[in-house]
């Protein structure tokens, strides 16, 4: 058979490849509007920039679309973080939305019915610490299988180093007690992981939880050593702050002490969102890479995985490391968010929550991860609005003569509906919801 | 270089004293955990929610015993036979539709279903701790120095009794066969004409009614009765995995065990050292032999 006559290679004649220039201006037009916007139309309203904002998003929409290679894709192609037109538009949307959101939260826009806009700030930044750690326990729990209720344990551990190096050695220094929390977590994250080489399962779960108690004796003897029971404060002269080499940044304009004290939710936001964001991508990129295929390999069934010259040992103790040093990131971050750390930030009900985020957002799958701490901290905020504003709702006292247990209790019906009629959580109702779009879109349209 | 930590003490009394705190606490822990091993055992469940389903027996006895002040005997029947009824809800409501689904999941929906039960009795019996239960023989008597109450020997004869009467279940009645048969190979038993979901939810009922005894035992030994007592269902996983999943008398052996060696490590290094001393432990056992003292081995093919 000729190369003519194969139908394949004839449809692959067909291609269509974007230049680079064609395939990444979608997300740089995206990620510059807001500064754009934001720096140069002060005097506009904020409906006129929403409209503006929509009209641009609709052109990088129909880019996104148009630049799209056709074709049959060679493996490289089809293993790129962002593959189809769908995916790199709903990137380049919430990249969008990452860079817009704090602007709206900031402005004084009153949505009606008091919708509660200015207590949103505080839960978004939460919602993007938890995010970053929920998506490394899930890089842990769900893509490379290794069980673990450690969790919290590197929480504690993020909390120690950034107590450590960022309060007692630099008086504040959070950018250095950052790289040394990441660095401490994979170390201990990999002796953590050493029970994974002879346990599974259940036997993995229980040691594992050892450890929990085990670094919670850790973190009492140093909270007692140095700083009381009272907890240590990371807030007031410990806050974290912006060298002034680099004061000629764009956006930062020092106190009249010569300081940019990084205080308050809008400038907390822009260090959190690039932090989680990357660190995000990071997981991404690892779970599609060798190493990421690796861990699915040994999660499915360590020994085939061997037989395919996986090392077996390798892939679980990096599984762990790569983890726990995200999951101790995302520790410091907390410390200095929230400003102070007792006892009681890493009892066993945060490790439950964590996997109730994992859980309703959707079992091994990162978005999940993101979908889920979101939902965690939105229901409150959502249920307390409810309660006080919706008519139906606001005259049921029985619900408002139990806010948070009524709040606990919805957690743990969703967790149990969940599992049992929707395995794969709210990312699995956005892939439903996507699926039912572009299938209603092609009926629409042949 | 361990007694350089804490006030180690020779002392004959104190030591005996420990022992029998010791011995008084792993009764407990081994109530607890054969709540664990009975539903392991036969449906391959990790039950996270034990601690919560004794935090139920206990608020229940409260309510059949104190507030409604039954005859002791006609309470503790009312009591065992509504966790009983609760034990088929659980099954037949959720745990029915997750066999099969992995591991992990399931040990998650005993997570929300221990969450439910705590939002719940903070929503009936509100934040309030209680006194506890004063049900059982109250005195005490001195030995050797050491002071030993009435109340832990209760205890330890009904864990005595439990275990044998557990014994004697699976070894010569037929649903314990059906029971062990579950457990051993699930399809085989089916083919030969047992009803697994029936032994599944005779299971979840035995191990409610064994989590409503844990409760009214521990509802007498506790400080007060409020939700923090769920922690003895974490507390007690040591002694479970010591004596093995899967045997019952290894949770008597291992709760004996861990609860001695907590004990003494409460007293002479600290209280802060009684959970990580436990677990470390268990870690060890686990290292040494993974399935506990007394486990089922099973074997693993590609």
């Amino acid at each position: 058979m000729t190369a003519t006559e194969n139908p394949a290679a004839q449809q692959a004649d067909q291609t269509y490849r974007p230049s680079t220039l064609q395939r990444f201006l979608p997300f740089v037009v995206a990620a510059v509007v807001p500064f754009i916007l934001g720096a140069t139309t002060d005097d506009l309203n904020f409906w006129w920039k929403a409209a503006i904002t929509i009209a641009i998003l609709a052109l990088v929409a129909r880019l996104a679309w148009k630049w799209t290679p056709r074709g049959e894709l060679t493996h490289r192609e089809d293993m790129r973080l962002w593959r189809t037109p769908s995916d790199r538009s709903w990137a380049a949307l919430t990249m969008f939305g990452l860079l817009v959101l704090p602007f709206i939260l900031a402005s004084d826009f009153t949505p009606p019915m008091d919708f509660p806009w200015a207590t949103w700030f505080a839960v978004v930044n939460l919602v993007l610490i938890f995010a970053m750690g929920a998506a490394a326990f899930n890089l842990l729990v769900g893509y490379s299988g290794q069980i673990s209720l450690a969790h919290v344990a590197f929480l504690a551990l993020g909390s120690i180093v950034g107590g450590i190096v960022g309060v007692q050695w630099s008086g504040g220094n959070m950018w250095l007690a950052l790289p040394a929390a990441a660095l401490a977590g994979a170390v201990v994250g990999a002796i953590s992981g050493l029970p994974a080489l002879r346990l599974k399962h259940l036997y993995l779960l229980l040691a594992t939880f050892g450890f929990h108690f085990v670094m919670m004796l850790v973190w009492r003897e140093y909270l007692q050593e140095y700083f009381g029971f009272v907890g240590i404060r990371f807030k007031g002269v410990n806050s974290p702050r912006i060298a002034s080499w680099l004061h000629w940044l764009p956006g930062i304009d020092p106190d009249e002490n010569g300081e940019f004290i990084i205080t308050g939710q809008f400038r907390w936001y822009w260090v959190l969102m690039p932090i989680t964001v990357l660190s995000i991508l990071f997981m991404v990129n690892v779970i599609r890479t060798r190493e990421g295929r690796a861990f699915a390999a040994v999660r499915d069934r360590d020994v085939s995985a061997s037989l395919l010259g996986i090392n077996v040992a390798r892939s679980k103790l990096m599984a762990f490391a790569l983890s726990s040093a995200v999951v101790a990131m995302s520790g410091v971050l907390a410390s200095f968010y929230i400003g102070s750390r007792g006892e009681d930030s890493f009892n066993v009900q945060t490790v439950l929550n964590y996997a109730i985020i994992i859980v309703v957002g959707g079992f091994s799958s990162i978005q999940g991860a993101i979908f889920g701490s979101a939902f965690f901290w939105f229901l409150p905020e959502w249920f307390k609005w409810a309660r006080e504003e919706l008519w139906f709702v606001r005259d049921i006292e029985f619900l408002s003569d139990y806010p948070s247990e009524i709040d606990l209790a919805i957690k743990g019906f969703l967790v149990v509906i969940i599992l049992m009629f929707k395995p794969d959580g709210l990312a699995g109702m956005w892939r439903d919801f996507k699926n039912w779009l572009s299938r209603s879109l092609a009926r629409r349209n042949p | 270089m361990l007694l350089a930590f804490g006030n180690f003490t020779a002392d004959p009394s104190v030591n005996l004293q420990l022992l029998i705190g010791g011995l008084a606490l792993g009764a407990i822990y081994a109530v607890v955990a054969l709540g664990f091993v009975l539903v392991y055992k036969s449906t391959d469940v990790l039950n996270l929610a034990h601690g919560e389903f004794l935090m139920l027996g206990a608020y229940f006895a409260l309510t059949f015993l104190i507030s409604e002040n039954l005859n002791f005997f006609l309470g503790v029947f009312v009591l065992l036979l509504v966790m009983l009824v609760f034990g088929l809800v659980v099954h037949y409501g959720i745990m029915r539709r997750m066999v099969g689904q992995g591991f992990f999941a399931i040990v998650l929906i005993t997570l929300g279903i221990a969450t439910i039960i705590r939002a719940l009795l903070l929503i009936f019996y509100g934040p309030t701790e209680r006194a506890r239960l004063d049900l059982l023989p109250q005195g005490s008597f001195e030995v050797g120095g050491a002071t030993v109450r009435h109340v832990d020997l209760v205890i330890f004869g009904v864990v005595a009794l439990c275990v044998l009467l557990f014994f004697l279940f699976f070894k010569y009645t037929r649903l314990g066969l059906h029971m062990r048969a579950v457990a051993d190979d699930i399809e085989a038993a089916a083919a030969m004409g047992i009803d697994p979901d029936k032994v599944y939810a005779m299971t979840w009922a035995a191990a409610m009614v064994m989590a409503g005894v844990g409760g009214l035992l521990f509802g007498h030994v506790t400080g007060a009765i409020d939700r923090s007592i769920e922690a003895i269902g974490l507390r007690a996983f040591p002694a479970a995995v010591v004596g093995g999943l899967t045997s019952l008398g290894g949770s008597i052996v291992g709760g004996l065990v861990v609860g001695v060696i907590e004990q003494f490590a409460n007293g002479h290094l600290g209280t802060k050292w009684r959970e990580p001393v436990a677990f470390s432990v268990m870690f060890v056992v686990l290292l040494v032999r993974p399935t506990g003292l007394w486990g089922r081995k099973d074997l693993e093919r590609v």
